[in-house]
Formats: C-alpha cells, sequence, structure tokens
C-alpha cells in the first residue's frame, strides 16, 4: 500500500523567501518600538496604531505599511503562510482586519475588546455554514471567516470606526 | 486496471467477509485454467437527506453513506450508516458511541495516544484520537488506516488548535465540540477530498503552531507533535486495496426545484479503472496546488484564487459535498450583474443566511469555470431559488439554495464560488485524488475534478 506524500501542501509560498533576515531585523525594530511607545496590553480591532506591534510580535511576521489616502494597512506575515491585514484611520484607530492562511489566526489575540462581541452574539446575529464558515453581524461588530482544507480566509471590522469617507470593500 | 483479485489476495481472512463473490472457482490444487474472478463491489448507496437528526435538527443538503469498521484484522465489525460524505476534507473521523463494543488499536507517539484537534470554519472543532481499523465502503477495503474517534479524549482541546473562541450558538453540550450525533448532524464525517493526507508532510514535524492539529496529552497536558503520514487521518478511497483507489464518482438524481425530501443516488471507486467509472465525455478540470479552480467568471467579473500565489484571499472556486448550498459570489455583487431580484433573505425570516429570490427561482448563465493551466473549461448554469419559499416545505434537499459565499459586504476579490451539494444533483462528478495514478491523459498533479 503506498502512502505518498503530498508534494503540493505549501501555501502562499511567495511568502517564504528570505524571511531570516528581515525577521531579525523586525524583531530589532519592534524591540525598539516596543522600549519607545507604551504599547496596550490588547492589541487588534479598536486599539491603538501602536498595538499592531504586539500582533506582529505574537504572530513572528514580517511587517509591511501602506498609506492610502483615507487610511493604512499595516500587513503582517510570518513564514507559516499567515496572513494579516490591519486598517487603521487616520485617528490612529484599527477599524478592520483581513486574514488568510492555512487556518484562522489567533483571535483572541486579533479581535482585541471586541472578542467579548464574538462570544455574546445571538443566534439572530450568527449565521453559520456547517463547519465550513460563520458571520457574525451586530451593529458595533461585523466578523466572517470560512475555511475548506487547509485554506482559511476572514475578516472583522467595527462599522462605527470606519472613517467617514472609506467603504468596507477596501478591507481585501 | 485489476478487476481480478489472486488466490493469494483473497486469503486474507478478514476480505472474505466483505467481498460480493462472484463465480468464486477454489484455489485448491487445479492446474484449470478457467478464470478465477473474486469481483469487489466498488458501488455504495448514497442519501441525501437532512441526516440523522431530521429537519428539526437544522440540517439540509447532507450527504451520507454507510461505513463499516472492523477491528484490524479480524471479522469484529460494526456497520455505520449516516456517515457525511464530504470533498472538502481529508480523513474518517467517528463519534465515538457508534463504533459500540468495538475496540480498534490506538496509535501511541511516546507511549501516549496519538490526538487530532481541527478547528472548522464555524469554530466548532473535532477532538479525539487516532486509532487504526480496517474500514470497509461498498465492497471496499482499507486496511489498518488511521479512524478518529470524537469524543473519547483524555484533556481539553489544546489553545494551539482553537485559534477562535468557540460560538456558543453552535449545537452541542458544551457548543462546538462535534463529539455527539446531535452536534455533528451524522455518526461521523467521510472525508474524500482529493488529498490522500489531511496534513502531510507539514505534520511530520511541528512545522506551524497556529491551527497545528496533531498532539499527545501525557497526565492531561498537550503538546504538539510530529506524526509520521502513515499515523495521519487518511483519505480512506486512497487506501482501498486494489486499484479503485485514484477517486471517486458521485451519481444523484435531480430534484423539482421545490426541492425532494430526500434522494438515493451511488459512488463508485475508482476513476477509469473498471467499465462503471469511465470518464466518459466528461470534461475533467485540473486544480490548483490549493485544490481550487484558479478562475471562475459571471457577467464579465472575474473571481480569481489569489490565495495560491500568496497575492490574496481570493478563492475562485471549488466543488465540495461538504457544502450544503450554492455559495457563490454575493448578493450586491450578482445584483450588479444582472440577477434583479436577489437579496440576503431578512434575518427574521426562516431563509435568514440564504439568498431570497424576488418572484422565484432565477438562473445564472453562463458561469465560466476554468481548471489549472487551461486543463478544462465550460460554461455552466446554476439556479437559485428564494430560500424562504423553500424552507416552507417540509423538504430538505434542493438544487437551487445559494448564499453570499462572503457574507455580508463581500466583493469580486474575496468572493469565490462554493459549488456545495446542490450542484452535485442530477449529474455525475469525478473527484480524482492527487499523488494517485491518474486515469490516462488525464494531466493534473494537482487532482482533477470531472462532471
Amino acid at each position: 500500500m503506498s502512502r505518498k506524500a503530498n508534494p503540493d501542501l505549501t501555501f502562499a509560498a511567495g511568502l517564504q523567501g528570505g524571511i531570516l533576515s528581515h525577521y531579525a531585523k523586525t524583531i530589532l525594530s519592534a524591540l525598539l518600538v516596543l522600549v519607545l511607545v507604551s504599547v496596550p496590553a490588547w492589541a487588534g480591532l479598536g486599539q491603538p496604531e501602536a498595538s499592531v506591534t504586539s500582533d506582529q510580535l505574537h504572530m513572528k511576521s514580517e511587517h509591511r505599511v501602506q498609506d492610502f489616502q483615507a487610511y493604512k494597512v499595516h500587513e503582517l506575515a510570518n513564514t507559516e503562510g499567515a496572513v494579516v491585514r490591519e486598517f487603521v484611520s487616520p485617528e490612529g484607530t484599527v477599524f478592520g482586519i483581513t486574514w488568510h492562511g492555512r487556518s484562522t489566526p489567533d483571535m483572541n489575540q486579533l479581535l482585541g475588546n471586541y472578542v467579548n462581541n464574538f462570544e455574546t452574539a445571538t443566534r439572530d446575529q450568527t449565521h453559520i455554514v456547517p463547519r465550513r464558515g460563520i458571520t457574525i453581524k451586530t451593529n458595533d461588530f461585523v466578523y466572517t471567516n470560512f475555511c475548506r482544507m487547509g485554506v482559511c480566509t476572514g475578516s472583522a471590522y467595527a462599522p462605527k470606526l470606519l472613517p467617514s469617507n472609506v467603504t468596507v470593500e477596501v478591507m481585501r | 486496471m485489476k478487476r481480478q483479485f489472486s488466490c493469494a489476495a483473497t486469503a486474507a481472512p478478514f476480505l472474505l467477509g466483505v467481498m460480493i463473490l462472484v463465480g468464486v472457482v477454489g484455489c485448491g490444487g487445479s492446474n484449470s485454467s478457467a478464470a478465477k474472478t473474486t469481483v469487489v463491489s466498488n458501488t455504495a448507496t448514497l442519501t441525501a437527506s437532512s441526516g440523522p437528526n431530521g429537519l428539526a435538527g437544522g440540517i439540509v443538503n447532507g450527504l451520507y453513506v454507510t461505513v463499516t469498521v472492523c477491528q484490524h484484522g479480524t471479522t469484529t465489525c460494526i456497520t455505520i450508516n449516516n456517515v457525511q460524505v464530504d470533498t472538502g476534507s481529508v480523513g474518517l473521523r467517528l463519534v465515538q458511541g457508534t463504533l459500540g463494543s468495538v475496540t480498534l488499536t490506538p496509535i501511541n507517539v511516546n507511549n501516549s495516544p496519538l490526538e487530532e484537534c481541527r478547528q472548522y470554519g464555524d469554530t466548532s472543532y473535532s477532538w479525539g484520537p487516532l486509532e487504526f481499523a480496517d474500514v470497509q465502503i461498498g465492497g471496499e477495503t482499507a486496511s489498518n488506516i488511521p479512524v478518529q474517534l470524537l469524543g473519547q479524549v483524555s484533556a481539553p482541546a489544546p489553545s494551539n488548535c482553537l485559534t477562535m473562541p468557540v460560538n456558543s450558538n453552535l449545537p452541542g453540550t458544551p457548543p462546538g465540540n462535534e463529539d455527539t450525533v446531535a452536534s455533528l448532524g451524522s455518526n461521523g464525517l467521510l472525508g474524500i477530498g482529493g488529498l490522500i493526507f489531511d496534513c502531510g508532510n507539514d505534520c511530520t514535524t511541528v512545522s506551524f503552531t497556529s491551527g497545528y492539529p496533531y498532539y499527545i496529552c501525557p497526565n492531561g497536558t498537550c503538546q504538539a507533535v510530529g506524526v509520521a503520514t502513515a499515523d495521519q487521518a487518511v483519505n480512506p478511497v486512497s487506501q482501498f486495496t486494489g486499484s479503485d483507489n485514484n477517486g471517486v464518482m458521485i451519481t444523484l438524481p435531480s430534484v423539482p426545484s421545490s426541492g425532494a425530501v430526500s434522494v438515493s443516488g451511488t459512488m463508485n471507486f475508482g476513476i477509469a479503472t473498471r467499465s462503471d467509472n469511465v470518464l466518459g465525455n466528461a470534461t475533467i478540470y485540473a486544480l490548483d496546488p490549493c485544490q481550487f479552480f484558479p478562475t471562475v467568471t459571471f457577467s464579465g467579473i472575474s473571481y480569481t484564487d489569489t490565495f495560491c500565489n500568496g497575492t490574496g484571499s481570493g478563492l475562485g472556486g471549488f466543488l465540495d459535498t461538504g457544502s450544503n448550498a450554492f455559495y457563490i459570489s454575493d448578493a450586491n455583487t450578482l445584483k450588479s450583474s444582472g440577477i434583479a431580484g436577489i437579496s440576503d433573505c431578512a434575518s427574521s425570516t426562516s431563509g435568514s443566511g440564504f439568498y431570497c429570490v424576488t418572484g422565484g427561482m432565477t438562473t445564472l448563465s453562463p458561469v465560466n469555470f476554468v481548471g489549472f493551466g487551461g486543463v478544462g473549461s465550460a460554461n455552466i448554469s446554476l439556479n437559485i431559488n428564494d430560500a424562504t419559499t423553500l424552507f416552507s416545505t417540509n423538504n430538505a434537499v434542493f438544487n437551487d439554495l445559494g448564499s453570499d459565499s462572503v457574507f455580508p459586504n463581500g466583493n469580486s476579490s474575496t468572493d469565490f464560488w462554493d459549488l456545495g451539494l446542490p450542484f452535485f444533483l442530477g449529474r455525475t462528478v469525478f473527484v480524482g485524488i492527487a499523488g494517485t495514478a491518474m486515469p490516462a491523459g488525464v494531466n493534473a498533479p494537482n487532482g482533477f475534478v470531472a462532471f
């Protein structure tokens, strides 16, 4: 009976090149930020922009920032193929997060205080696709996640924190 | 292609009990040149329905099969019906109580039982040990393969595995642990997606942490462990003795647009290994390395798998008996694509979470699916009906139930086309397993689907 190993299980292979030196630099710069800025205990959704550093350390990821006119995107990508994008308002608050990878990243870390909204959503506010996905929609918090065969994607945002000239469609 | 078993092959006692014997000729002594044909049935009966919990359990469009599990090398077996057929996962996972008094062979790592934890996209999870068993489906046998026993655990599921808080609205007590028939909605899961192993080389060492599946829990404290592929959850079809192990052929009848209570179909094992599983005039679509159609196009909008090449979170398209509806595009995008009557059903209605359609059923056509490397391309047509109308019947099998792929606020760069069980009704669909012997002429290193 042959049990051949499957060679095709490498996800997001394009993210994995040249990580080590970047990684070392990232850790150093992250530590520097830690010294200079008081990082809040909570990280992620609804938290100040500086909290992204805490998520970066948690994910052991590279960190890239893109500036758009009405918002900023912090992209965290690690060697495990996980990618998290945090969307930051001009006021410096994380208003949305997207992710993709072989599993869903640590939501206890990334949802900040909104993890309470995740846990207290009622049946009417929750739509479950058996074993594949879940959507939670409340006035303050919108969350969706979908997984299949070792591939997960999702997003979470706080509608009330969305900058007035930004639509949710920017969160990709 | 091998349809006959030699006497040596049939000598294994545990096989004798399960084969359908056709014209068996004795093996003793004779030099007769007469054919010694012992043909294994490669066909299992499928049922599409609401499953063992009935409509009250809240499940529609489930697909189920009967599986027999035996203590390895013995005739100590139990037959388990209502095991859900899932082409979107890999591995056989059974609710522990369904085994009755049959005990299996534990797999030990460092003298502790090997446990697996899988959190699904809806935050529910499978958690329990892997043990070796002989598994029979139809007349086919996979000898001594790892099977997960849901609910037989020595410790809480590890936090590295449960990366999302478990949603309190899931069925089960406590919610989310799919270790009972009530919470799982079936007696087990038969994961026959297009891969051999559920993790493969990524888990022979602990190569990642977030969502890692394999653990041992000595003294009630769990730690991640690397596991040889031979001890990992495995696609049972890929391990069938003989040659019917390169995929499946699923045939289900069509249903009226208002649905049916249940329907019966067949699953033939092997693709192009016998006269009853030939590809015929089916179109073959190669899948990309992440098991997706790289591109689906509808009304001038392309839905592309950007996940697999690391450039985004788009998933393209896929076929999945474990998805209970068409999870396709999103209501706003479809509306702007000319499907005027479509919307998300109001949350106060029975159709909540699915598409509603003003004026009844609407048709999406043409939807273009293109395979990996351009292998396979076709235009198909999908019907979407009003979910509140469908759910006002007592039916549980619908070929026109739909929903958003990303809900709410999807957009075409993250939306995808999940052709769930409705797609399989009225069709014959082949699912080829990557890394097995491909049918002649099929160029699909990552596996394929055909229909």
